[in-house]
């Protein structure tokens, strides 16, 4: 596929396409790192992506695009919404690789760098785009109530939970929702409870941080960092319930979750 | 003569016949790499001899002191490189280690103290193929006063290895394709024997062996065969197909000197996932292939995993063994492979002896009379081993007075997604890709009893291990784990002994050891860090 495969449908082009210097200074645009991404939305242009990106990335950055950990793959579906990355910046990083980095430059046609952007750009996690309006203050007084102990959130809170700030952005409703009534059921690394007993009789729970076959780290309760070595333990026990509890529609009404997510998305402490 | 006289008549003759200092042994010979680790200050090869056992006579270092071992200096590379780093083996010779890194640098290591003799870096080319996905080297092979090492734009080079010079410089393959070159050089008599790198792209594998002085090749193995050649009914009856194969080289191989066999292993065919471009056996691909030294021609072969869907490449170090098999003295070759299976084959003849799976893999769990597998789960039944397979290229041990082979076994559940690739030369050429569940990943250290394969020992790790394994005569096993732990185990029971965090996962590579002013050191890769160890003084 080249670019010209797709200059009919790109806006901005068609109206000039009779008429050679605006045709000429279209071309230019396209050809170049830009602002725009001349083929974002295009549904040819992002399965053609998604073609190239099976081939060409997925190695690394795993078949969803989310990252591979172990090998400090990053989670590409997060780079718009944690990086705040431009579609020049990812046209530059996949063509250019990084440097220092096992990630490799690509001998890739603009048009073909275009399509992965566009790719890129449509496998991005949306965040909330349904949020129902709320109360900013009441959402702030309702996060230090429930959430703060653990949770942080514009500069304040607790950490041993997953910080907060722009959860909006990464998370869609229905995934955050879940996460609130239901924690168990998905619990993310980093966040898997343990509970240990050293052998002084020291009996420890916390969420588990890195684990290898000597030794252990976790963030325990009172949000201490604390490491084991496992010869110095009783016990271990990975704990099938998060240490977040459920929050039921009694606890937390849809209303009042509303009111914290409009106060998350607000981007200010109250 | 007075003695003004005789002076001056000195003086004179050193004028007009310079006083040459006496040069220092010419380095190791053939003989030398022949005698293996029978001299315990040397590591000549990247298994430390020809057998692919990597197992040491070397005896100070015991289950009793392990504990007291501690890290006498660091190396580091001074680079950047995050994902895959160090895979090397040094060598050692007279004091001195050879090493190679990431990004095809390379030094000469004082072995006392850790610091550089001289320092090597190839200026590669941008617009690196299959070498910049994988940036890796796994040593120098060392033959005389020169070292030979392959390089990501699919070059060999030979060093004068006094100040790391190039001495010649031959291209193997074009890179832009999707060459390159990643293992240590097999050093004989006369030949450097050399694999290809790039099998995820439209390339065709090869063996080659080159003369050690000129540099011109000798001959070639192409592990893909020509249109009408043996082993071409594999394939379907097209030549592109065929010139675009796969089946890459990048493991090093054995060698059976009174054989005259070389024994390498062949990886996958290409496309890697997308099978319907290619109905049938895909030979040589997923294949051990046993060559003569001085012709190249196959002497024979066995498949492990015919018409791979999986990218199972065996590229894994063939062990080499006298082993006495139902009464009989056996001349065999062994390896633990990416497919699962454990495998014991005659090495005179390729006649397979034992194949029994060391993980829980569901996609077989025997093989047919014939030696194929007889598949239960094609991934219509649940998770397959990941790409990187039960096991790969990370080196094992074999203990022979225990007669066990130890190897690093890797838990892992993918779900394959094929899809008829683009088929462009110079991009990879997966043909789809591989859904990995992280959650469900476990690793482990096992020794297998060669005459049935059944496990005798294990040590579990939380997570798919890539670290090689060593052993040494004194009943001890030293392997490196993905949290980036070096450990030494008893050999009898797999009782952990001794740990060291080192600050990176160990991946791809195995510790060597050997004596140095009458004190054992042994040498792990890990990350950008080398460490070298010992006990107390």
């Amino acid at each position: 596929m080249t670019l010209r495969d797709f200059i009919p449908h790109l806006p901005g082009c068609a109206s000039a396409r009779f008429i050679l210097l605006g045709l000429l200074s279209c071309l230019t645009s396209i050809s170049q790192a830009q602002s725009v991404n001349p083929l974002e939305g295009n549904s040819r242009a992002i399965t053609g992506g998604g073609s190239l990106f099976r081939a060409q990335c997925a190695t690394c950055h795993g078949a969803d695009a989310k990252g591979i950990a172990t090998i400090d793959a990053p989670d590409l579906t997060m780079i718009w919404s944690e990086r705040d990355l431009s579609v020049s910046e990812v046209f530059s990083t996949i063509r250019d690789g990084v440097p220092g980095s096992i990630m490799p430059a690509h001998k890739l046609t603009d048009s073909e760098l275009w399509m992965l952007v566009s790719y890129l750009q449509d496998v991005a996690v949306a965040g909330v785009t349904d949020l129902p309006a709320g109360d900013v203050v009441a959402g702030a007084e309702a996060f230090r109530t429930n959430c703060s102990a653990c949770h942080r959130a514009h500069g304040q809170g607790g950490s041993f939970g997953p910080n907060l700030n722009a959860i909006t952005t990464r998370r869609s409703l229905e995934s955050i929702m879940a996460s609130v009534r239901q924690p168990s059921v998905i619990i993310g690394r980093g966040f898997k409870p343990v509970r240990v007993v050293t052998s002084g009789g020291e009996e420890v729970q916390g969420v588990l941080k890195s684990e290898d076959a000597f030794s252990l780290q976790m963030l325990d309760e009172r949000q201490r960092l604390r490491g084991f070595q496992k010869t110095e333990l009783q016990s271990l026990e990975r704990l099938q319930q998060s240490v977040m509890p459920p929050f039921s529609r009694t606890a937390l009404s849809d209303s009042d979750l509303y009111h914290i997510l409009n106060y998350l998305q607000s981007g200010a402490a109250q | 003569m007075t003695k003004p006289v005789i002076k001056m008549f000195l003086a004179l003759a050193m004028v007009c016949v310079p006083q040459l200092p006496v040069l220092a042994q010419s380095g190791p010979s053939y003989e030398d790499i022949l005698a293996g680790l029978s001299d315990p200050e040397r590591w000549l090869t990247y298994s430390g001899d020809y057998s692919g056992k990597r197992h040491s006579p070397l005896a100070q270092i015991t289950p009793e002191n392990v504990s007291a071992l501690r890290p006498i200096w660091t190396f580091q590379t001074g680079t950047t490189t995050r994902g895959r780093g160090f895979e090397t083996t040094p060598l050692a010779d007279d004091g001195v280690l050879y090493v190679t890194g990431s990004n095809n640098l390379a030094w000469a290591i004082d072995a006392r103290s850790g610091r550089t003799f001289w320092r090597y870096r190839r200026n590669l080319p941008s617009d690196l193929t299959y070498g910049a996905s994988a940036p890796v080297n796994r040593g120098f092979g060392m033959l005389g006063e020169r070292l030979f090492m392959v390089t990501l734009d699919a070059h060999l080079l030979a060093f004068d290895r006094r100040n790391g010079d190039i001495l010649w410089d031959r291209e193997l393959a074009d890179y832009q394709v999707g060459y390159a070159a990643t293992l240590a050089p097999l050093v004989l008599e006369d030949k450097i024997i050399v694999g290809i790198s790039g099998g995820e792209y439209r390339t065709r594998g090869f063996i080659d062996a080159f003369d050690p002085v000129s540099g011109e090749r000798i001959w070639r193995f192409n592990t893909i065969p020509g249109p009408g050649e043996p082993g071409s009914e594999t394939w379907p009856d097209d030549p592109e197909v065929l010139a675009a194969g796969g089946g890459g080289t990048w493991m090093n191989g054995s060698f059976d000197p009174d054989l005259n066999l070389i024994y390498w292993g062949v990886g996958n065919p290409n496309p890697d996932y997308y099978g319907d471009s290619r109905p049938g056996d895909n030979l040589y691909s997923n294949s051990l292939v046993a060559l003569d030294a001085d012709t190249g021609k196959l002497k024979w072969h066995y498949q492990f995993t015919p018409h791979d869907l999986n990218d199972w490449d065996s590229n894994h170090m063939p062990v080499l063994a006298e082993i006495e098999w139902q009464g009989q003295p056996r001349r065999v070759v062994m390896l633990g492979n990416r497919n699962g299976f454990f495998y014991v084959l005659d090495r005179v003849t390729g006649e397979l002896l034992l194949g029994k799976p060391f993980t829980s893999t569901s996609w077989a769990r025997e093989l047919d009379v014939d030696g194929r597998p007889n598949i239960l789960n094609d991934g219509s039944q649940g998770c397959l081993p990941d790409p990187w397979g039960s096991t790969n290229f990370m080196p094992p041990t074999f203990y022979p007075a225990l007669e066990l082979f130890i190897l690093t076994a890797r838990e892992t559940c993918a779900t394959y997604v094929p899809e008829e690739p683009a088929n462009t030369p110079g991009q990879s050429n997966f043909g789809g890709t591989a859904v990995i569940d992280a959650e469900q990943g476990s690793g482990a250290l096992r020794a297998l009893d060669v005459h049935t394969g059944d496990l005798v020992w294990e040590f579990t790790y939380p997570s798919p291990t890539f670290g090689g394994v060593l052993s040494t005569a004194s009943g001890l096993v030293f392997a490196g784990d993905h949290e980036g732990n070096f450990m030494a185990f008893d050999a009898e029971t797999g009782e952990n002994l001794w740990h060291y965090q080192t600050g990176s996962r160990i991946w791809g590579a195995a510790a060597m050891t050997f004596m140095l002013d009458g004190r054992q050191l042994v040498l792990i890769p890990s990350g950008t860090t080398l460490t070298a160890f010992a006990l107390p003084d």
